[in-house]
């Protein structure tokens, strides 16, 4: 049985209106309820449906050549490559060591503790532990970036608004910062879209024992193994 | 239950993921007029709406791999994925919807005019047999439901702004948006 907030939720869901702490949390909740997703599929289709409502437009000829020129000179997608190079820690340390002096953090996580009690108090199911990340040189100060992560299920999702791009030949890669390794672990590849957002869930390469922090750094494109490149976003667990 | 044309998406999508351009050529005869017509609707500009097709059909391309047919019917993804980018544009440029009124004025009239000769008359016909039974639904509900859909379907506002625009609490607003989907769904679906 689905309750009528549940499906109120869903509705918004659907139609992109939750914030994205909310779409987080609905997520999570989504991930174990088979019934839930049922819903979700249902009202997907009903408003993509919705919007055959409108009057009939036939887009011109020249629409599809271009379309179809575009596609042409897109790049197959490439896994991962593996690298053998040394991991450069000093970005990190630098990263460390500004994070742990950032009092604007540190009065972010005890604001995202407070919602994340409020969360779970109005919601059993939403057991994720919230982390926000910041801009460790204080670029990219429109971006927002979330990170949701379950610890006992090792997995997350990670929300980001208004990131640029990494740039040509370059990759956004996510990192989770474990104490008991010596080096951070990938999780994965982030694409943006053309306005910088993304919506992705992901699962680190290797086991997370003790989570400290959530970082993204740029990387050569289609990712490597350690990081090699600049760390532009970092949070603490 | 999918429909046959359903499956016929998901055959050309799953081609199109293994690099078919054909297979994907086919699939932008299928969608690029619905998707067409909405961004038309939303940013009421025929060379933004053509930019932002685009935009959405190299983003099919790319992410044809990443489609779940379990999540949704490929008309839906697309049609979802195309809301979402034409919302986004609404909000990067700060505007406003230019139309949130009534969904179907003259539709059936400008669907006639703009139909192309390249397609054949069944698939026109197909479509605006499928958009005019949507719109017959759309009718049946109440206007309250319809009007909180419309506004939050065609519209970069949240459901927070639709409550203050339309001068209601936040809870009814979700409730009448939950309530006209369902029921749209529901009705579609006999």
């Amino acid at each position: 049985m689905i309750t009528e907030d549940l499906q109120d939720q869903a509705a918004l869901y659907v139609l992109g209106s939750l914030n994205a702490d909310e779409t987080a949390a609905f997520e999570y909740t989504l991930s174990d309820d088979a019934e839930l997703r049922a819903l979700v599929r249902d009202l997907r289709e009903a408003a993509a449906d919705f919007g055959r409502s409108v009057p009939a437009k036939q887009p011109p000829p020249d629409l599809k050549r271009r379309v179809l020129r575009e596609i042409a000179l897109e790049k197959q997608a490439r896994s991962p490559r593996s690298t053998t190079t040394a991991a450069n820690w000093l970005p990190w340390a630098i990263a460390a060591a500004f994070i742990a002096f950032c009092a604007i953090l540190v009065v972010d996580r005890v604001r995202l503790q407070r919602e994340l009690a409020v969360a779970r108090a109005t919601d059993p199911l939403s057991q994720a532990m919230l982390v926000t990340l910041a801009s460790p040189s204080g670029e990219r100060l429109d971006a927002k970036v979330t990170v949701a992560w379950q610890p006992d299920r090792q997995r997350g999702i990670i929300t980001i608004v208004n990131m640029p791009p990494p740039g040509p030949g370059r990759d956004y890669q996510l990192w989770a910062v474990d104490a008991n390794h010596k080096d951070p672990i990938s999780a994965g590849i982030i694409h943006l879209d053309s306005n910088g957002v993304a919506r992705i869930q992901f699962k680190p390469d290797q086991a997370v024992a003790q989570i400290k922090a959530f970082a993204i750094s740029i990387e050569r494109e289609g990712g490597v193994t350690k990081p090699e490149g600049p760390i532009v976003m970092i949070g603490n667990a | 239950m999918a429909t046959s044309q359903d499956v016929a998406d998901r055959e050309m999508l799953a081609q199109a993921a293994g690099g078919d351009h054909a297979a994907f050529a086919k699939l932008y005869d299928r969608l690029s007029e619905p998707l067409y017509s909405l961004a038309i609707k939303m940013l009421g500009d025929a060379n933004e709406a053509q930019d932002a097709v685009q935009d959405v059909f190299v983003q099919i391309w790319r992410r044809a791999a990443k489609y779940d047919s379990t999540q949704s019917s490929v008309f839906s993804w697309a049609m979802l994925m195309t809301r979402s980018r034409i919302i986004d544009r609404l909000r990067a440029r700060g505007r406003r919807l230019r139309v949130v009124a009534s969904s179907t004025d003259d539709a059936n009239a400008e669907a006639a005019a703009d139909a192309s000769a390249a397609e054949s008359a069944a698939d026109i016909a197909d479509r605006n047999e499928e958009a005019m039974r949507v719109r017959t639904v759309l009718d049946k509900l109440p206007t309250d439901q319809r009007q909180a859909i419309e506004l939050a379907f065609f519209s970069e506002l949240t459901h927070h702004e639709i409550a203050a625009e339309l001068g209601q609490p936040l809870g009814t607003i979700k409730a009448r948006i939950r309530r006209g989907l369902l029921k749209l769904r529901e009705r579609i679906a006999r």
